[in-house]
């Protein structure tokens, strides 16, 4: 793999450029009064609506996790990797059921993340500074999980990955990394919001290709099936088991089912998931895409497959196996031996858009949790909004530094296990963000030592497991009463019990409780978006024209 | 939990609701049911079709509970009160 693809690179290097261009010209988009304001850097005005939000949150939630991660597990074991098939179905009923509440009281109280939420409604510094913290922590690892998708984009166009020196080999990603950094930093989530929709017709348009035309050159589906079966039966030197199964195993259905719904559920408490959200221009544009958005998961299932094609694919596993065995390349690698050059451009286009896109979404999620939360509640409480976008801006900058850092450390042979380490973590936040918009009977600081038991919990137990060649946090499961079970949820019950047990206790001693400045009100608020006069001046290039008929009639 | 419906919805509209998304998500959370391979969808063993085809029974079921919740007094059809 040490020549390089021109044709594959040039196409690469050209669509990255449109991009970019996308990018910087983004900050004109729909330009806002006054941008200085955080909700406008760090929102895009809060002024998406459907059209919009079905490209930006598709961007947001089908990341390069989905090109590069889940295909990765279901070469190398099978049914297990379909989790992320199921995760990813049960998702949208429970966007349905919480995000139109969080929307509301967001959009009523004017807050910008889920920490500024929980801050108000507990009326609790410390609480949303542990919701803060977490959703940064668990954010930079699945930013992390995004840089390792380019990664393995170019080792296979042969970018870079033939140089021993460190700084050589991931230069190429540090540049596209500064660069997405640059036009974040100047038009915020502007720059994603457009950017997704190139993703997502290069996606289409590879997905739907690659499914129509490869299983035919690998003698069919039928035969695909068969030698996917025949590997993942056969036995691990190293482990003294099978790879994997072609079905679900009784052993692992736990697995498979708490991976699925821990990893749903923490999907919606993610800070970037978020964002998506209170991005939206009015309340029913978040139902309405919790039925239209399922479009990506069936995408999400047809690229899974593609795991099982690499696998009945001879020259996809010579390639595998002469650059030690990396399955995140399996994918990539299929679509330079399967398809002409340029098509094969095209698609790993689609791969590398597809994780700048998510990366840019989370590191200004990161950043709008951090200067709500911490910045201006702890260090410079009189901010105006324009210090506080300067300050998101930079941290956005911070943030993907530190994403860089969690990718060059932590095992990248199975990458997905960054995004379910990082699902462990922002779990903990679901009693504090979400049970909080039902009910207000959890005392604050009972949340605080649920989320602390649950965080301990979960990292000493994710730091206990090896796998995937390193000693420590090589797998996200461990056994519970018999059951493996994804760490998370068995993190999250603890975190539950104890928030309820403390809160008992802490009504019974009297402790202090904290004020909640919203109102039963606010969970239901619609307020019109924008008025009238200026609605017409901006730019709505893709106004549907249900959308246009709906405009009169609210309220 | 009367207070979480907006104004305007019945609490039998709720139900309805939380019946629909509660099917959707124990759809594939309920593993055993569809870890098997038989019956086969063409060469595809159940346990891919039976999840490939949950995604769109769950768009459907949500876009059916977006109907039902939808507020917009000019709307018609769904659900009226």
């Amino acid at each position: 793999m040490s020549h390089v693809n021109t044709v594959a690179f040039a196409i690469l290097i050209g669509s990255f450029l449109v991009v970019t261009f996308i990018g910087f010209a983004s900050a004109r988009w729909r330009p806002a009064e006054d941008p200085m304001q955080l909700s406008e850097w760090g929102l895009g005005g809060r002024g998406f609506g459907s059209f919009v939000s079905w490209f930006l949150l598709g961007g947001d939630i089908y990341t390069a996790y989905t090109f590069i991660a889940v295909p990765a597990l279901v070469y190398a074991t099978g049914a297990a990797g379909f989790y992320a098939l199921s995760y990813t179905v049960m998702m949208f009923p429970i966007v349905f059921i919480f995000a139109p509440r969080l929307w509301s009281v967001a959009r009523a109280r004017g807050y910008v993340s889920p920490g500024d939420f929980v801050r108000g409604r507990h009326g609790s510094q410390g609480l949303g500074l542990a919701v803060a913290l977490t959703g940064i922590l668990a954010t930079m690892p699945y930013i992390a999980l995004q840089l390792v998708g380019i990664e393995s984009v170019l080792t296979v166009v042969g970018i870079g990955s033939s140089s021993g020196n460190a700084l050589v080999r991931d230069l190429p990603l540090i540049i596209a990394f500064a660069v997405v950094a640059a036009y974040t930093y100047l038009a915020g989530l502007r720059a994603p919001a457009l950017i997704a929709f190139v993703k997502d017709i290069l996606i289409y348009v590879t997905v739907l290709v690659a499914i129509a035309y490869i299983p035919g050159r690998l003698g069919g589906w039928a035969h695909v099936f068969s030698v996917a079966s025949a590997h993942l039966h056969t036995v691990n030197p190293a482990t003294g088991k099978a790879y994997g199964s072609i079905v679900v195993m009784p052993a692992g259905e736990w697995a498979f089912g708490t991976l699925a719904l821990g990893s749903a559920l923490a999907l919606f408490v993610y800070p970037h998931a978020a964002t998506g959200v209170f991005a939206a221009k009015r309340r029913d544009v978040i139902r309405r895409n919790a039925a239209m958005l399922p479009a990506y998961s069936l995408v999400l299932g047809l690229i899974a497959l593609f795991g099982y094609l690499a696998r009945a694919a001879p020259s996809v596993n010579a390639g595998i196996k002469a650059d030690g065995g990396n399955p995140q390349l399996s994918v990539p690698l299929l679509f330079a031996r399967m398809f002409p050059s340029w098509f094969a451009g095209i698609g790993d286009s689609a791969i590398v858009i597809g994780a700048l896109v998510p990366a840019a979404v989370m590191s200004i999620a990161a950043a709008n949790l951090f200067t709500r939360t911490i910045y201006k509640e702890l260090i410079s409480p009189n901010a105006t909004p324009a210090q506080e976008t300067r300050v998101a801006r930079l941290a956005s900058l911070v943030m993907k530094v530190g994403a860089l850092g969690f990718a060059l450390e932590l095992n990248k042979t199975f990458s997905i296990n960054l995004q379910l380490l990082g699902g462990i973590w922002v779990l903990q936040t679901f009693p504090a963000v979400v049970i909080s918009l039902y009910t207000r009977w959890f005392h604050r600081s009972a949340l605080i030592f649920g989320w602390a038991t649950g965080m301990v919990y979960g990292t000493v137990e994710a730091y206990r497991t090896s796998g995937g060649g390193q000693a420590h946090f090589g797998a996200s499961t461990t056994a519970v009463f018999g059951h493996i079970t994804y760490i998370a949820i068995v993190a999250l019950i603890l975190n539950v019990v104890v928030s309820v047990v403390l809160t008992v206790v802490f009504r019974r001693i009297g402790l202090q409780e904290g004020w909640d400045e919203t109102r039963p009100a606010d969970y239901t608020a619609d307020p019109v978006p924008v008025p009238a006069a200026s609605a017409g001046t901006r730019i709505r290039p893709f106004r549907r024209p249900d959308d246009a008929s709906q405009i009169p009639a609210r309220r | 939990m009367s207070h979480v419906a907006p104004p305007g919805k019945r609490p039998a509209t709720w139900a309805v609701v939380a019946v629909l998304l509660g099917v959707a998500i124990a759809g594939t959370l309920w593993v055993p049911i569809y870890a098997r391979s038989a019956p086969k969808f063409g060469p595809f063993p159940f346990f891919y079709w039976y999840q490939l085809i949950w995604v769109p029974i769950t768009a459907v079921l949500c876009w059916i509970c977006y109907l039902l919740l939808k507020t917009r007094p000019a709307s018609h059809g769904a659900v009226r009160k």
